[in-house]
């Protein structure tokens, strides 16, 4: 077994490879990492990379792909990348689930049954709170994209961001799992996670601070190189962070998987998990 | 602060591989440029410690070839840099002065060793026509076969450092410069 293989069954490094096929994103979130709008640079990776890294990926151990941005979905090309992904290994996909009606909506339909689930971020049950975050009319978007979804046959997990989980009010996180139930996603498709200080947060001094020491050691892949972690590779100012990057060179892929265990790997399972966001 | 081609990699955002090059209170712009790629600084560094760095040649015949070869390559950077390194390992303002071009070489380095390792430098380094056959053969006379070797490949290591330092137009450290100007080398 490779180090790399060892590492990832030891859980030294995260089983998942994720993938940043775009920085450009509909929404214009407060506490983004990647700072993403529409007129952004959009630092793409084209859909051959992403296969190609995947069946690497495969090869070296990892067992999921994470896909992630950005709005992947404002990619065409991103259903029929996910169907090709997923005949490789289970597929996450991270989502704001606002695009989510006509065309693009029915592109979504061979998705069904396949091992895909896409995750999407819901911040609070009400509305005016969630869309104080993530923009004016979000919150009607979501509710209504999940159990169209679900309905295709497409996995859903709920994603919750609060500036402070362990002082949060559980009365509004209890009307939020009642509200994910009610759509039909139970209580193990639920995360709820910090903001994370990077990024447009860390220029809104939002969130709790996130670096090598804080995160789990999970390879990502995007157009400027290799990151420890799918917090990593955020920007700031229009400027990309670079010190959770890993290599420039992402392929062969074997490079930055050793050089990430090389890096972070030596660290004892979990030790790292404290923010529980992988 | 480095040139205008490559803005230096601050501390902060050093990546994982570049930290342990990045020492309390800074590092240098051959750190701070390479940072960027962080796979290539992994190496680089490593094997310039191994080639310039101490080994079995002594200090002062080391920067002998390094300081000669930088003042053929008219590399700014290198030349101040191991100017203050020469003084260092024991080499006085005169010869500094001399491997720079600034006095007279011969003057300066009467020992016949140093004038043949100095002739071996100005062949390898200081010019891009091919070395002339044979030009190293009196070297053998003073030198061991590993020590041509090695003392051949840091010259050429030198000479792409030199080449890299150049285009990339990167400054001298402050304390570096402090230093030449008390000696009067600036
Ligand atoms: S947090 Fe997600 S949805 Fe919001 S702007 Fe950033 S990429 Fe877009």
């Amino acid at each position: 077994m490779s180090a790399v293989a060892e590492a990832i069954a030891e859980g030294r490094v995260g089983e998942r490879l994720w993938l940043y096929p775009n920085y450009h994103c509909n929404l214009r979130c407060t506490y983004c990492l990647t700072e993403s709008a529409p007129g952004v640079p959009r630092r793409l990776l084209e859909p051959e990379t992403i296969l190609e890294r995947a069946h690497e990926a495969r090869a070296l151990g990892f067992t999921g792909v994470g896909i992630t941005g950005g709005e992947p979905f404002l990619l065409d090309w991103l259903p029929e990348l996910l169907a090709e992904l997923a005949q490789i290994l289970p597929v996450i996909v991270l989502s704001n689930a606002t695009l989510f009606t006509g065309r693009r909506l029915a592109a979504l339909e061979p998705l069904g049954g396949l091992p895909i689930h896409i995750q999407i971020s819901l911040d609070s049950a009400e509305p005016d709170a969630n869309d104080e975050m993530r923009g004016s009319g979000n919150f009607a978007e979501v509710v209504a994209a999940i159990p169209e979804l679900l309905r295709r046959g497409i996995g859903v997990r709920v994603a919750t961001t609060l500036e402070d989980p362990a002082s949060h009010d559980p009365a509004e996180l209890d009307r939020l799992c009642e509200l994910h139930r009610s759509l039909g996603v139970g209580d193990e498709d639920h995360v709820v996670r910090p903001v994370i200080r990077r990024g447009r947060a860390a220029a809104g001094g939002m969130g709790v601070p996130a670096g090598a020491d804080e995160l789990d050691p999970e390879l990502t892949i995007t157009a400027d190189g290799a990151f420890a972690s799918p917090f990593g590779p955020t920007v700031r100012a229009g400027a990309l962070d670079t010190d959770l990057l890993v290599t420039r060179t992402t392929s062969p892929l074997a490079v930055p998987a050793g050089a990430l265990v090389r890096a972070l790997g030596g660290r004892a399972a979990g030790h790292d998990a404290r923010l529980g966001i992988r | 602060m480095a040139g205008v081609l490559v803005t230096p990699v601050e501390p902060a955002q050093a990546p994982l591989l570049a930290r342990p090059h990045y020492r309390e209170g800074g590092t240098s712009p051959l750190v701070s440029s390479l940072a960027h790629v962080p796979e290539a600084l992994e190496v680089t560094m490593p094997f310039i410690a191994t080639v310039l760095g101490p080994s079995a040649i002594a200090a002062r015949t080391k920067e002998l070839v390094i300081l000669r070869t930088s003042a053929r390559l008219e590399c700014s950077y290198c030349v101040q840099t191991h100017s203050s390194v020469a003084l260092d390992s024991g080499l006085s303002v005169a010869e500094v002065r001399a491997l720079r071009g600034e006095e007279s070489l011969e003057e300066a380095f009467p020992a016949e060793d140093e004038r043949m390792l100095l002739g071996w430098v100005d062949a390898v380094a200081g010019t891009v026509d091919p070395v002339p056959a044979g030009a190293g053969v009196e070297l053998r006379e003073h030198f061991s076969e590993p020590e041509v070797v090695e003392l051949t490949l840091l010259c050429a290591a030198t000479v792409m450092l030199n080449r890299y330092c150049t285009a990339l137009e990167l400054p001298a450290s402050p304390a570096t410069l402090q230093r030449l100007a008390a000696e009067g080398l600036l």
